[in-house]
Formats: C-alpha cells, sequence, structure tokens
C-alpha cells in the first residue's frame, strides 16, 4: 500500500495533545453533595465500578486514537498497488447524431443511450478514468479523462442532441487517439448503429458495442432547395425530395409554407424505399421562410420539415441618362424590380441612391454610387475613350463572375465599339481578340461601375436574350448580396455569411449574434465582414442578428438567414443492419462493491465511530 | 443579627399575630395536646404499635371490626414545645442554605410560643446533640434565643436522629411537642429517632426542608462525589439514566416519610428551601388548622 499524501501522516502527532487533554479530563470533577444516601442506592459496589470506570476510560481514549487514525489515514490517501495497476482508461463514445432523436425506443434513442452511458460511469472502479466523446456531426471530447463521477454524470446529462450526421467512426479514431495503446484502454460505442460502417466497427477487437435501436420505418426530406427564377426576377424555384425509408408504403401529405402562408399542397404515395421529387414554381418578390412539412407522425420528426430562405427582392431606383434607346429603356423598363426615371440631359445633381444607367452621354467625373455606361461617347475620369473597333470579336469572356452568368457573346454581332483605355485596372468581363475590353467592371469606394463599349444602334446584342440577361445580372450585382440566393445547407456544415455593410457599422453599437433555431444565441467575433460559421447542428433557420431592443433573449431584425435542414438519407434511414440489432450487449465490468478510494471507507468508518463515541458518550458508557 | 434583622421581627409579630387571631393558636399554644392516659376526654384512635400501652386499647373496636386501635384523650395543660434542630452539614446545602430557614423556621416558632406563654427549648443535634437553649417562657426572652440560633453552625459528622433522640429523652423534662427541623438525611434512617420521641410520649412534628436541586440534581458526567457529612468520595459517571433513578429514590424517601408521619399521626411539612420561612409556617398553620 502506498499513500498519495504521505505528509498528512504527520497529523498523527495529534496523539499527543489527545492524550494530553485526555489524562486533565479524567481528573473528574469534584462535587460537593449534601448526602450519599441515594447515590449509595445508584452505585453500590464501588470496587467492580472502578474497575470498569477505568476500562471505560481506556476504551473511551482508545476510540477516540481510533478516529484520529482513521482521519490521518484518509487524509494520506492511501492506495492499493493493485488499484494503480488495474485502472482503466474508458472511453465512452456516445453517438447523439439526428437519427439518435427517433422515438422508437422511449424516449430517444439517446436518452436511452445515456442511461447506458451512467451504467458505464457507475461500473468506473477506483483510479479509472472515463472521457466521453460525443459522435454526432463533429466529434468532441465533451469530457475528458476524469475519474469523478460526478462531473461525467453531468457532462452525459448535458450532452446535448443534434440534427447532424452520424461521425463514430471519425469519434472511435478519436478515442484510439485518447487511449494511446494502454493495456488497460476500453472503447464503448453507444450508437444506433444506422450508418454504413456500423458494422465492422462493431466487431472492432478495441471496442465494445452497445445498439440502441430497433428497425423503424421514416418518412423525411431528403432534399429542399429554393433558388430564384433565371428570367422573372419575383419567381422562384422548390426543389423538394421526399423518401420513405421503410420497409412499407407510406401515405402523408406534403404542405409548403412562405412565412406560414400556404402556397402549395401535395398528396404524396411512396412504396418502400421510393424517392420522390418534384421542382415547384411559385413568385414573390418579398421573400421570406419557406417551410415543408409532411404531415405524418414517425419516429423522426427532425426531417418531416424542412426550411429555406427566399430574400426580398427590394425595388431598385435607376436613371436613365442618354439619348432615347427603346432597347435600353424596355429592357429596363420589363424588369419588374425597376422603377425606371429616364433624362435626356445630364442632371445638375445626381440621385444618391438610384443606379444610373448613362447612355453614351458620359460625365466628366463619374457620379458616386452604381453606375452602368452603355457605348460611351467621351471620356471621363476612369478611363479615355479611343478608336473605333470594327467587328470586334469576343474571344475571351469571364464566365466565373457572376455578371456574366447565362451571358455568351462569342456569337454576337458587334459591328462597332469604342475602344477604351482605363486609368485604373478594370475586371474585364468581355475583350476581344486584341485584348480590347468590351465589357468591364470597375469598383470604386464611391460604388461599382460597368461599362460596355458596344454600340447597341449596330449589331444584334440588342436583339440576343444575352442582353436582358447581361442587365439582369447588372441589376443585380449592383445590388449586391442581397437578393441573392442563399442555399439550404444540410445539417453539419458551415457556413460562409458576409454581414451588409450597414449592420457592420451598427455592429459596435449593437454586436451581432448567431441565433439557433432553438436554444442560446451565440456571440460573434466583431469586426469581420465575412466569417465562417457552424457547424449548425440544429434543423430550422439560423440568423445573424443582432439582439432585440425590446427583448435581450430575443433577436432583432435579421441580416443574414441560413435555412438549415437534416437532408441526409443515411440519417433518415432508421434501419440498422439486423446484426447490429442481434449482437449481444457488452459485459461492462463491474465495480464490485470496493468502487471508492480507500480514504472514502476510512472517513465512512470514523463517521460510523464518531456516531457510536457520540452515542456511547450520551449514556455515559464512555468518557 | 443578619439572619434575623428588624424585617425579620416584624414578620414574626405578624406571625404571633396570625397565629392567635386566625387560627387560634392551632400551631402550637392553645392546643390541646396529644398525650395517652393524660387526659379524660376521648380524642380518636390510632392503630396500635408494638410498645403502646395496652391499657389503652379499645378493646370494643376490636370486637366488632377485629382491628387493634389505640384510644387517645386530650388534656390541656402548658405546652412544652421543643425545637429538635439539624446542624449537620449536609443542612449547609441549598441556596439559600437550608440551615438558614430551618433556623428561621426555629425562631418562628419559638416567638409563637413564647407570645402564647408557652414553653420552649431548643436542641442542636448533628451526630449527637451539640448545643441546647433550655426551657424559657416568656416574650421577653426571645432575643437571647435567637442569639442562640445565630451562634450555632453546621457541626462535623453524620446526623444521627436516633442517638441525639436518645440524649434527649433522657433528660428528665416534661412531655411536650417536639418539632424536629431537619433535612431528614440520616443514613441509618430516620424512623428509629422519631419512634423514640413517638415511645416516650412526646409529641413528633416534623418539618423537613430539602433544596430543589437535592431533588432535582442536573449534574452529569464523571464526578467525584463527596458526602460532606462523612467525607465518603464515591467516583460515578452520572447518566440520564442514574439521575431518572435519584429522582425516583428521592420521591420515594419524601413518600415514605409522608407516610410514615401520617401512619403515626403527626404533623408532617416537606419544603424546599426556596419557600420563604413565613409562607412555610403559614402553611403549616393552614395544614394543622384543616387537621383539627
Amino acid at each position: 500500500m502506498q499513500f498519495l499524501n504521505p505528509l498528512a501522516l504527520a497529523w498523527a502527532l495529534l496523539a499527543i495533545p489527545i492524550v494530553i487533554f485526555y489524562l486533565l479530563k479524567i481528573r473528574r470533577r469534584r462535587l460537593p453533595i449534601s448526602t450519599a444516601l441515594f447515590w449509595r442506592k445508584i452505585y453500590p459496589v464501588r470496587e467492580a465500578r472502578s474497575i470498569w470506570e477505568r476500562l471505560r476510560h481506556l476504551i473511551s481514549l482508545l476510540v477516540q486514537c481510533a478516529l484520529l487514525a482513521l482521519l490521518v489515514l484518509a487524509l494520506a490517501e492511501p492506495i492499493f498497488l493493485w488499484q494503480l495497476r488495474a485502472a482503466r482508461r474508458v472511453v465512452l463514445v456516445i453517438d447523439n447524431s439526428a437519427s439518435m432523436q427517433a422515438t422508437d425506443i422511449a424516449p430517444t434513442r439517446l436518452a436511452r443511450a445515456k442511461e447506458l452511458g451512467l451504467s458505464v460511469v457507475a461500473g468506473l472502479r477506483f483510479r479509472d478514468e472515463l472521457a466521453i466523446v460525443a459522435a454526432g456531426t463533429e466529434p468532441r471530447v465533451v469530457c475528458g479523462f476524469s475519474g469523478h463521477q460526478r462531473t461525467l454524470e453531468r457532462a452525459l446529462a448535458d450532452l446535448p442532441p443534434t440534427d447532424g450526421p452520424t461521425r463514430v467512426a471519425d469519434a472511435v479514431a478519436l478515442a484510439r487517439g485518447l487511449i494511446d495503446q494502454r493495456q488497460v484502454g476500453q472503447i464503448v460505442v453507444i450508437s444506433d448503429g444506422c450508418f454504413p460502417d456500423a458494422q465492422p466497427l462493431s466487431t472492432a477487437a478495441d471496442i465494445q458495442w452497445w445498439t440502441v435501436s430497433q428497425r423503424s420505418g421514416n418518412l423525411g426530406f431528403t432534399q429542399f432547395q429554393v433558388r430564384r427564377n433565371l428570367v422573372d426576377p419575383i419567381a422562384y424555384e422548390i426543389l423538394a425530395e421526399v423518401r420513405n425509408s421503410a420497409d412499407e408504403t407510406a401515405r402523408c401529405r406534403l404542405e409548403i409554407f412562405l412565412n406560414d402562408q400556404i402556397v402549395d399542397v401535395v398528396p404524396l404515395e411512396l412504396a418502400a424505399g421510393e424517392t420522390w421529387n418534384r421542382v415547384f414554381q411559385q413568385s414573390s418578390a418579398k421573400g421570406g421562410r419557406l417551410r415543408a412539412s409532411l404531415d405524418r407522425a414517425d419516429a423522426l420528426a427532425a426531417d418531416n420539415q424542412a426550411w429555406a430562405v427566399l430574400p426580398e427582392q427590394k425595388p431598385q431606383p435607376v436613371l436613365l441618362v442618354g439619348p432615347t434607346n427603346l432597347f435600353v429603356q424596355k429592357v429596363l423598363e420589363s424588369h419588374p424590380l425597376v422603377e425606371l426615371t429616364v433624362l435626356k440631359q445630364l442632371p445638375a445633381r445626381w440621385p444618391a441612391d438610384a443606379i444610373t444607367v448613362c447612355y453614351r452621354q458620359v460625365p466628366e467625373k463619374i457620379p458616386p454610387g452604381n453606375v452602368l455606361v452603355i457605348d460611351p461617347a467621351g471620356s471621363c475620369d476612369l478611363w479615355q475613350v479611343g478608336d473605333k473597333l470594327t467587328n470586334p470579336l469576343v474571344t475571351r469572356q469571364d464566365r466565373d463572375s457572376p455578371l456574366m452568368a447565362h451571358v455568351r457573346l462569342d456569337n454576337v454581332l458587334m459591328p462597332e465599339a469604342r475602344k477604351l483605355v482605363f486609368k485604373t485596372k478594370p475586371q474585364v468581363l468581355a475583350a476581344t481578340l486584341d485584348e480590347a475590353p468590351v465589357y468591364a467592371a470597375l469598383e470604386r469606394p464611391a460604388g461599382k461601375v460597368l461599362v460596355l463599349s458596344v454600340n447597341l444602334d449596330q449589331g444584334d446584342l440588342p436583339l440576343r436574350t444575352a442582353f436582358p440577361i447581361m442587365i439582369s445580372n447588372a441589376l443585380a450585382w449592383f445590388a449586391g448580396e442581397h437578393g441573392q440566393l442563399r442555399e439550404s445547407l444540410a445539417t453539419g456544415s458551415v457556413a460562409e455569411v458576409t454581414l451588409p455593410p450597414e449592420m457592420l457599422r451598427a455592429a459596435t453599437a449593437a454586436p451581432v449574434r448567431l441565433w439557433p433555431p432553438t436554444g442560446e444565441s451565440r456571440a460573434l467575433p466583431p469586426g469581420s465582414d465575412k466569417m465562417l460559421v457552424g457547424p449548425l447542428e440544429r434543423c430550422g433557420v439560423w440568423s445573424l442578428a443582432p439582439t432585440s431592443a425590446d427583448h435581450s433573449d430575443l433577436p432583432g431584425t435579421p441580416a443574414v438567414a441560413v435555412a438549415c435542414n437534416l437532408a441526409s438519407r443515411q440519417e433518415s434511414d432508421l434501419r440498422p443492419a439486423e446484426s447490429l440489432l442481434a449482437k449481444t450487449p457488452p459485459t461492462i465490468v463491474a465495480a464490485g462493491l470496493f468502487t471508492r478510494p480507500v480514504w472514502f471507507y476510512l472517513l465512512a468508518a470514523a463517521f460510523l465511530l464518531a456516531v457510536a463515541e457520540w452515542f456511547l458518550y450520551q449514556r455515559r458508557w464512555i468518557s | 443579627m443578619e439572619l434575623f434583622d428588624s424585617a425579620f421581627l416584624q414578620r414574626l409579630e405578624y406571625l404571633s399575630l396570625v397565629s392567635r387571631r386566625v387560627f387560634r393558636g392551632a400551631l402550637l399554644a392553645q392546643r390541646r395536646t396529644m398525650q395517652a392516659g393524660g387526659g379524660i376526654e376521648f380524642a380518636d384512635h390510632r392503630p396500635y404499635t408494638v410498645g403502646d400501652d395496652l391499657r389503652y386499647l379499645d378493646w370494643s373496636v376490636y370486637a366488632r371490626h377485629e382491628q387493634l386501635l389505640l384510644k387517645r384523650f386530650q388534656e390541656e395543660e402548658d405546652l412544652h414545645v421543643y425545637l429538635l434542630l439539624d446542624c449537620s452539614r449536609s443542612m449547609e446545602f441549598g441556596s439559600p442554605r437550608k440551615f438558614d430557614l430551618a433556623r428561621q423556621v426555629a425562631a418562628a416558632l419559638a416567638y409563637i410560643a413564647l407570645a402564647d406563654l408557652d414553653r420552649v427549648s431548643v436542641t442542636a443535634f448533628a451526630g449527637e446533640i451539640v448545643a441546647d437553649f433550655p426551657l424559657t417562657r416568656g416574650k421577653n426572652r426571645i432575643l437571647s434565643l435567637l442569639k442562640f440560633l445565630e451562634s450555632l453552625e453546621p457541626q462535623p459528622g453524620e446526623t444521627d436522629l436516633a442517638r441525639a433522640a436518645g440524649s434527649f429523652v433522657h433528660r428528665t423534662q416534661r412531655r411536650g411537642l417536639a418539632v424536629v427541623i431537619s433535612d431528614m438525611f440520616d443514613p441509618r434512617g430516620y424512623e428509629r429517632g422519631l419512634d423514640l420521641l413517638r415511645h416516650r410520649r412526646y409529641e413528633p412534628h416534623l418539618v423537613q426542608i430539602f433544596d430543589p436541586s437535592e431533588a432535582e440534581p442536573s449534574y452529569l458526567g464523571d464526578l467525584e462525589l463527596i458526602d460532606v457529612e462523612n467525607s465518603d468520595v464515591r467516583q460515578v459517571t452520572v447518566t440520564e439514566r442514574a439521575l431518572r433513578t435519584y429522582r425516583r429514590l428521592f420521591d420515594d424517601f419524601q413518600t415514605s416519610l409522608a407516610r410514615y408521619c401520617r401512619n403515626y399521626g403527626l404533623s408532617c411539612t416537606q419544603s424546599t428551601t426556596h419557600v420563604p420561612f413565613d409562607e412555610l409556617i403559614l402553611g403549616m398553620m393552614n395544614a394543622r388548622a384543616l387537621a383539627t
């Protein structure tokens, strides 16, 4: 036996004052009485009693010394060598992925897994250490190696459910790293086994596998996305995919809501294992939150709803300056978001928040804000107009730029264009064979500038579908990210978001926080307009917003909203392999009776001794 | 005289007046002593005890009820009041001391008797008779009696009422009322001493004074109990259980004393030191008045 704290043995010196005080104490208090008439009857035999008295005092001293010895030994923390040798390092891997929220095992698979985890914790012996690794969304150590049962129990109780994917294999790899090849290391995995690698993992030699599931059918969304229509700026398309992960046919109704207003309903009947999908066409300039739901209660609720965010398309005021060109004017008027104003001459004062379209007329200094210049007739502060380009052929265009999305200019007949010499290097969107830019973008601190040097009166560009698409792309580019589509992410993903400038400016006064669909918000690092948020572990709409002025626990107007769906065939399929269900639960080495450190038993013995001493003292059986 | 100050003397005068006017001398004087064979008027019966004069047995009662009862007669005469005061060490106990209260009671009874022209003597005893104030008569003798009482001190040695009573009854003196003022903690038993007084035709009257701490002790733990009368040292560990036994024994002792007095028709007053002497005397008067 060894002592972890041998210096504590010095407390044994307290025995000296105890003996001294004891010797002082046994000098009895002398009490004169008027008569011994009655006491003589109570204590009739003096000799026998005095022997007992001496014995009684000795017992009392022994009891006190024993009490001191127990306490000193407890402080010294004795430990047996076999306890040191037999100490285990156990890693408990608990699957908290989306499928573990299935209610086919009451109350949930995860709750049952926690119960089993608690039994593992309860089976720990003194000097055993256990770490808890969560295997949902992102494998992480939720509690490092510890032998403190209350800490482990609290960590287990606090383990949150997630809607993320199963990452048991990664978690097991992490657990193996934690154990570090120790002979007494153990890995206990508690999972529903609803993932492809479950079978080989469950048979691994170093893993004790515990399956908490049963074969349950489930119907859920495996895809839900929305995008704006390429032609109609206010139209949008919804892609919905539903899979029946069951062994029998399922019937239900699919309902789609925009801002809680129903927009479509579809009855569904899916055969066993069938996947159904459809694209829905709808229109709305206002945008909002799309929610689809299946009106069928099954074991997993997380995939019975899906969300998507449809950004609002705000009206764009546009000022068209220059001689009348019906192609330009009509293509702008046809855009449902454009509020067009037409001027023949350059205005004395430029509007602050409008997109300016200069056709041929070019001011000496390009006004602040977003400006589209078409067929510039003169030079300005950004470029010099050079010679005419005759029959320019577009041989190079920036296919990665959103400005050129769905636009092809290489087959467009353009008899005339103007050569532009830029004073600062532009982003060339389309250039001729001799690298003369015909369509270029400039980004200034005062605003964005697009210049198209093609003469629209000659050639067929206004007659091509590329022209309205170019204008539409240009308007979208001027609008910035506002108005762009943001795809719905799968749970566990990381989203890259860009804060709008006005929110970035207000961030010092009202810091932006990440608001999950449920639960507490998280603060975001200040000072950055672009950031990565996630992994997004819960289904629903996540938003970046400052705290509401009225309620500190509610978000204000969100700047960015990100929809997050389970969208996982693997997680929606709640049917583990039969071999996993048939697998015998592992026998966790029970701790037995001697589960606590020696000092605990010493303290318990000291407590019992103190109780007994108190009992005997109260009855004056000892002093 | 701290023990018998002027306030005390005023209380004595008050008690004397109360004794004569309210209780008509029921306590001591102006009353008929109960002397067997000395009187002519039948008073009552009492159970026969060994040593009683067989001439006073009521044979007619025996014929009817088969009970041996002794006839008692009343006899009017000058009352001789003998105050037997316990001066043992045990009387030093109490708060106030039992001895002080006992002396005050003795003084009060003596004053009442002297005021009624009865004869009074005081005999202090412990293991034996230690001091005497001879028979005296007349109220003017009260001061010298008080001085005698005040000069008394508790004496060493165990209480021995039988020995003191033996010496007392062998004196050549008239029979009368023998008031024993004591705590009655006689290790040899109080019965023998009282029997001696009774058998020698004294009329014993007991005034037992004890301290509440003697009836209800509260000390616990390891103690070295020292009997102040014989210096007997007893090492004990007093437990709650032992205290309960002690209380029961003390109650039994008190009950046996009262039963003894009741059996032999003796007056018995049992009081704690917390009762002032005048209240104790008034209580005695009340009890006496009810009895007569």
